[in-house]
């Protein structure tokens, strides 16, 4: 007996017409290109990164012409020749490149005993006080973050008031190199620890039990089994933060008080200050050029770390 | 487009409909010079947008012009507080897109204005009705016609703190290297300002710009020694609020309003003089022609003698109509020139040299001061 309409339920009907339709939409036998469907997304945002980027490439041959504050119509790589020749940008991109290799290495030093006490210590308390004091910083932006060690470190600020007490004068702890990779440190260190976290989560106590058993002090433990192990998180910690330091613009602008520029503030001030689009966009694109070799001498010489996603490290 | 074509006011429809607009609104008999008799009357927009620099320099524009303007024409005026460096790439992409720029009317530098008037993308105002009641200073010096109406001077003066000159105030630029002053001196960031003084200073001649500029970059090397901070506007009051300064070159306006803040501030114009210049107001190419003439009507309104009035006693500059009242407390102070004698310490270059001459001065700057 044929069983009632009644007993088959509408979600039921609903479901097998989506089904229907979903066949008619995306029959099986184009499956196994699913995948590459759920790619569309990322490569759209990809390729309009690539088209931005042919843009300013296109831009970069340009010069800029100030007696109509257009750019040429002809090709030209003079303002290439400018960037490699002038002593201002050589002075820039060295501080800039030098910054982010300092601030790479104290980041790190300072952010592998917070991760590796969030990850290893059996209070939960403080694992969760760890956590919250890590992520808090997040909820601030960085030009905010920057404008408060503007008043702790100014002349006026919270550290010379305290100096003070002890009859020592103001000392112009702001507007320096120091002042500015000290910012960058405190502005990178969520990131390294946040990247070191789960290479170390990933490293079994037990190893670090067995070597302790076997005689190891813990700075052997720590040399021969815990150094090598996190490696995969220091590289992947350590490409994050020289990246992001070596691009910055909003540290240098405050904290270096106009005299320790980096690569993005000369960029800047191209575009938007001489209005030269063609000196910015050649800027620019010698930025993502270093960046990007810096990362490929990385990954060459280390692997890529965390950033390999389960991979071997290479 | 060419220079030449730019400088030289080609006339378009949409010209000839405002300019006709404009003769007629003037024939009326308000002093905003808009006729409401006048029947074709282009309508209304609900509001029209400019472009402003914010604290006390907005407070005062909205105080002086907007409110007013507001008030006689029933359209609102929305301020942006883009910065004039940044709105600039905006309004020079829409206009060679073809797109409705972001904003009616550019509250600017007239050597950032002069860059877009070279590139053509500003309305010609030379039919406001105003105009004629103005003074030189409201004409662009170096540009034909009124791509830009100036519509006020300023000047960079040498400020400080009475505190750290216990011997009296200082006399030249050159007082900035006395080593007590090391790390306690500023400037702006791409030297605007101190180029011509410096040059002075060093030891050249006002005629050498923009050939021969060594005098200044001699000068600006040895004040380099002096590890001065570099800043914009809003650094100066902070960094003299601060305690971080002793002394600064900087628009007059910024050391009063530091002053009225409460700081312990006063302001020179040193024997070299300081450099004389002018903001202005423009109009960006491709709005539509209603809003192009409540824009124009905008700017027209600036001009009046009643507005410039209460705009510029807040900011403390002296404007272009004739026969305004100096604030009480500049009246006499070389930070608002109204005597020829005071005009004479005064250095004024022509927008247009100082335009195509910038990248270059601000490289070298930079070079200097980075180094």
């Amino acid at each position: 007996m044929r069983a009632p309409r009644a007993q088959y339920p509408l979600i039921w009907r609903t479901m097998d017409a989506l089904e229907r339709f979903a066949e008619l939409v995306w029959p099986s036998r184009f499956q196994p290109g699913l995948p590459y469907v759920m790619l569309l997304p990322a490569l759209v945002l990809v390729g309009l990164l690539v088209v931005g980027l042919i843009q300013i490439g296109d831009a970069s041959l340009r010069t800029l012409d100030t007696k109509t504050f257009l750019t040429s119509e002809n090709y030209t790589l003079a303002n290439y020749q400018r960037v490699l020749t002038e002593g201002f940008f050589f002075k820039v991109a060295s501080r800039s490149l030098m910054g982010a290799l300092i601030v790479t290495l104290v980041t790190l030093i300072f952010a592998f005993p917070y991760a590796y006490l969030m990850v290893r210590t059996p209070s939960s308390t403080l694992r969760k006080f760890l956590l919250v004091a890590l992520f808090l910083p997040f909820f601030i932006g960085q030009v905010v973050r920057a404008y408060g060690w503007l008043i702790i470190l100014g002349n006026q600020g919270v550290v010379n008031d305290a100096l003070g007490l002890v009859g020592v004068s103001p000392i112009r702890l702001l507007y320096n190199y120091p002042a500015v990779l000290f910012g960058l440190v405190q502005y990178m260190l969520p990131f390294a620890v946040l990247m070191l976290a789960p290479a170390l989560t990933a490293i079994p106590s037990e190893l670090e039990s067995a070597a302790s058993s076997l005689g190891a002090g813990w700075v052997k433990t720590f040399r021969y089994v815990v150094l090598p192990l996190s490696k995969p998180g220091l590289i992947g910690a350590g490409l994050v933060v020289s990246t992001l330091s070596l691009t910055d613009f909003a540290l240098p602008a405050i904290l270096g008080g106009g005299t320790q520029d980096f690569i993005a503030n000369a960029i800047y001030d191209q575009f938007f200050r001489t209005s030269d689009q063609g000196l910015g966009a050649t800027l620019s694109l010698m930025l993502v050029a270093v960046g990007s070799i810096l990362v490929g001498v990385v990954f060459m010489l280390f692997g890529a770390g965390t950033l390999a996603m389960g991979d071997d490290g290479k | 487009m060419s220079h030449d074509t730019i400088l030289s006011t080609k006339i378009r429809r949409r010209s000839l409909l405002a300019s006709v607009a404009v003769i007629a609104a003037a024939a009326g008999v308000s002093s905003l010079g808009v006729n409401r008799a006048f029947a074709q009357e282009p309508e209304k927009p609900s509001e029209i947008i400019v472009r402003a620099w914010g604290g006390s320099w907005v407070e005062a524009l909205k105080a002086g012009v907007s409110d007013s303007f507001t008030e006689m024409t029933g359209i609102a005026v929305r301020h942006d507080l883009t910065e004039d460096n940044e709105i600039q790439p905006k309004i020079w992409a829409a206009v060679a897109q073809g797109r409705v720029p972001p904003i009616h009317i550019n509250w600017d530098t007239t050597t950032n204005a002069t860059k877009s008037a070279l590139r053509g993308v500003t309305e010609d105002l030379s039919d406001l009705p105003n105009l004629k009641d103005t003074t030189d200073l409201a004409k662009p010096v170096g540009l034909e016609g009124y791509p830009i109406v100036n519509t006020y001077g300023y000047v960079y003066v040498l400020a400080y703190r009475p505190e750290a000159f216990p011997d009296g105030p200082p006399k030249s630029w050159k007082d900035l290297l006395d080593p007590k002053l090391k790390g306690r001196i500023a400037l702006y960031n791409d030297g605007i300002g101190f180029h011509f003084p410096a040059q002075v200073a060093g030891g050249g001649s006002l005629d050498g710009i923009p050939d021969d500029m060594q005098p200044c970059w001699d000068f600006i090397n040895e004040i380099k020694a002096q590890q001065p901070l570099l800043g914009e506007d809003p650094d100066f009051t902070t960094w003299f609020q601060n305690g971080e300064i002793d002394a600064a070159c900087t628009i007059s306006t910024n050391a009063r309003e530091a002053k009225k803040n409460g700081i312990d501030i006063a302001w020179v114009v040193p024997e070299e003089g300081a450099k004389f210049d002018t903001d202005g107001l423009w109009i960006p190419k491709g709005l539509p022609e209603n809003e192009l003439y409540w824009a124009k009507q905008y700017i027209n309104h600036a001009l009046t003698k009643g507005a410039q009035q209460v705009w510029l006693d807040g900011l403390g500059l002296p404007g272009v109509i004739p026969g305004l009242t100096p604030p009480a407390d500049l009246i006499g102070d070389p930070s608002y020139p109204v005597t020829p004698e005071q005009f004479k310490h005064l250095i004024r270059v022509s927008s247009k040299i100082q335009v195509e001459h910038e990248s270059e001065w601000f490289a070298k700057f930079k070079e200097i001061m980075q180094g």
